[in-house]
């Protein structure tokens, strides 16, 4: 009986026998299960693990074990949560699960290789941005409502960085859907990505546009000034403990796996051809890109991040868009 | 049971340090940062130094305490979320070392925090300090999981369930 009921979850069809629409447990099936909730938190931990792994690697150690991220979250659970004095408590409370709903959501419009997104439309580009840009004001707030100098200084200093990145990467990712002709994920995905890529030069140049701005997105080496843990303590997760930092984590993990997720999505020519298995290999594929780039660089200070960004990034990526223009005719 | 077990786990496998000089001669916080290059490659225990006190679970505590730094001390030690632990290192930690009768020398780290582990040397190697430390991971599996045995004892039936979360 379970088992009938399962499968017609999976088909999504209607049973005639009780009259219950079978297709609200196929929807939260995707929803907090594949590819949804648990599924991009898990990814999220383990490209967490990848890219510690990594990083190892490029330092002849050894690294953490695999099982080491989803550790560190079951002991955040399992600490004393500690609210202090001179902290907003209702903000202090809500902000980390905003934080972790608002990145799984961005994932949810994102598909994963061939599997459509759970929620799709054309124009899911654009809402995927905007949920990306509400994490960043969601973490300014985190920092700003924690009642610590620390946490303030991180917090104005993620605004400033973000004003930095945020122009290049939505260029970048604007070239890819002008030469797709369209703003929807998995429609850039078929048209841009499957068969002899034809604007090979574009296409590099938005994806490295993309892949530094995404590193200042997700707060890594050299743009991790917000969080510099030898200047600014920890940035605006200073006073943040147990249960809170561990939704700050995952949130931190999901929207890296959003960030990866999409590029890979957007670029690469994996998931659009082998599926769920060419997805994740092409999300491990970036964060290696990403983590070489996190080993072989120190920290840029916050007005060299905003230099950077706007003399020599956001020339580049606007070159690569004028090119995908005159391509494109 | 299960949970208890696999949270004992989780604490022993994931220890973030945080490091803090009570008025040592930095001799001892030079080797702390060399134990934590990556020669040494603590990452392998899930060790991560971490700025803030708010996310430690185990305190490095090196230098004798003077008068002045006490109140900071306790304040830092106040600032971490339960369960914490310390390491005190260096003889200085251990005892006031050479600084014993210093006129504004209070004495070694545990005349003003419990100290779980003590670390000898002048200064220590960064392998004693690992060895320290993985002491420590020892403790803290065996003190949750004697929590957790004391909890089911006193839930099928004990006396009273007071426990002080340490």
């Amino acid at each position: 009986m379970l088992l009938e009921k399962r499968r017609l979850a999976f088909t999504g069809s209607t049973d005639p026998e009780n009259g219950f629409d079978m297709t609200v447990i196929n929807d939260l099936f995707k929803i907090l299960v594949f590819p949804g909730f648990l599924f991009v938190v898990n990814l999220g931990l383990f490209l967490e693990w990848v890219d510690r792994k990594i990083y190892a690697r490029l330092q002849n150690r050894i690294g953490p074990p695999w099982y080491q991220p989803w550790l560190d979250v079951l002991k955040l659970f399992s600490k004393e949560d500690v609210i202090p004095e001179g902290a907003s408590s209702f903000m202090f409370t809500w902000l980390p699960v905003f934080y972790l709903a608002v990145t799984v959501t961005a994932f949810l419009c994102i598909p994963v290789g061939a599997y459509a997104a759970v929620y799709s439309f054309p124009g899911d580009l654009i809402v995927v941005l905007f949920l990306l840009t509400l994490a960043t004001i969601i973490l300014f707030l985190l920092g700003w409502y924690s009642g610590s100098p620390f946490g303030r200084v991180g917090a104005v200093r993620a605004v400033t960085q973000f004003l930095a990145y945020e122009v290049p990467l939505v260029a970048a990712l604007l070239t890819q859907a002008l030469l797709a002709d369209s703003w929807s994920i998995s429609l850039v995905m078929a048209r841009t990505t499957v068969g002899f890529p034809r604007f090979v030069g574009v296409h590099l140049i938005a994806l490295a546009v993309a892949l530094i701005s995404l590193q200042g997105k997700l707060l890594r080496v050299p743009f991790d000034a917000p969080e510099a843990e030898t200047e600014i303590v920890a940035g605006p997760l200073t006073e943040y403990t147990g249960r809170r930092l561990a939704f700050i984590r995952l949130a931190e993990r999901t929207e890296m796996a959003v960030g990866v997720g999409l590029v890979s999505d957007l670029f690469l020519p994996f998931p659009a051809r082998l599926g769920v298995f060419g997805f994740v290999i092409s999300t491990i594929l970036v964060t290696f890109v990403l983590s070489v780039l996190r080993a072989s660089v120190a920290r840029f200070r916050i007005e060299d991040t905003t230099v950077l960004a706007w003399k020599y990034i956001l020339p580049f990526s606007a070159l690569g868009m004028v090119l995908a223009i005159i391509v494109r005719g | 049971m299960m949970l208890e077990k696999i949270i004992a786990l989780s604490r022993k496998s994931s220890p973030w340090v945080a490091h803090f000089n009570s008025g040592g001669c930095n001799a001892c916080d030079i080797e702390v940062m060399a134990t934590l290059t990556p020669r040494f490659d603590v990452e392998r225990f899930g060790i991560q130094l971490k700025g803030s006190p708010r996310h430690a679970d185990i305190l490095i505590c090196t230098g004798p305490v003077t008068a002045q730094i006490r109140e900071r001390l306790l304040r830092v030690y106040h600032q971490m979320p339960a369960p914490k632990y310390i390491v005190a290192v260096g003889s200085c930690a251990l005892s006031g070392g050479v600084f014993h009768d210093c006129y504004n020398v209070l004495g070694g780290v545990d005349r003003v925090l419990p100290v779980d582990v003590y670390v000898p040397g002048c200064p220590p190697r960064p392998d004693a300090i690992i060895a320290g430390i993985v002491k420590v991971l020892q403790k803290m599996e065996s003190d949750a999981l004697e929590l957790a045995d004391y909890r089911q004892a006193s839930a099928a039936g004990g006396g009273t369930t007071h426990v002080h979360l340490q």
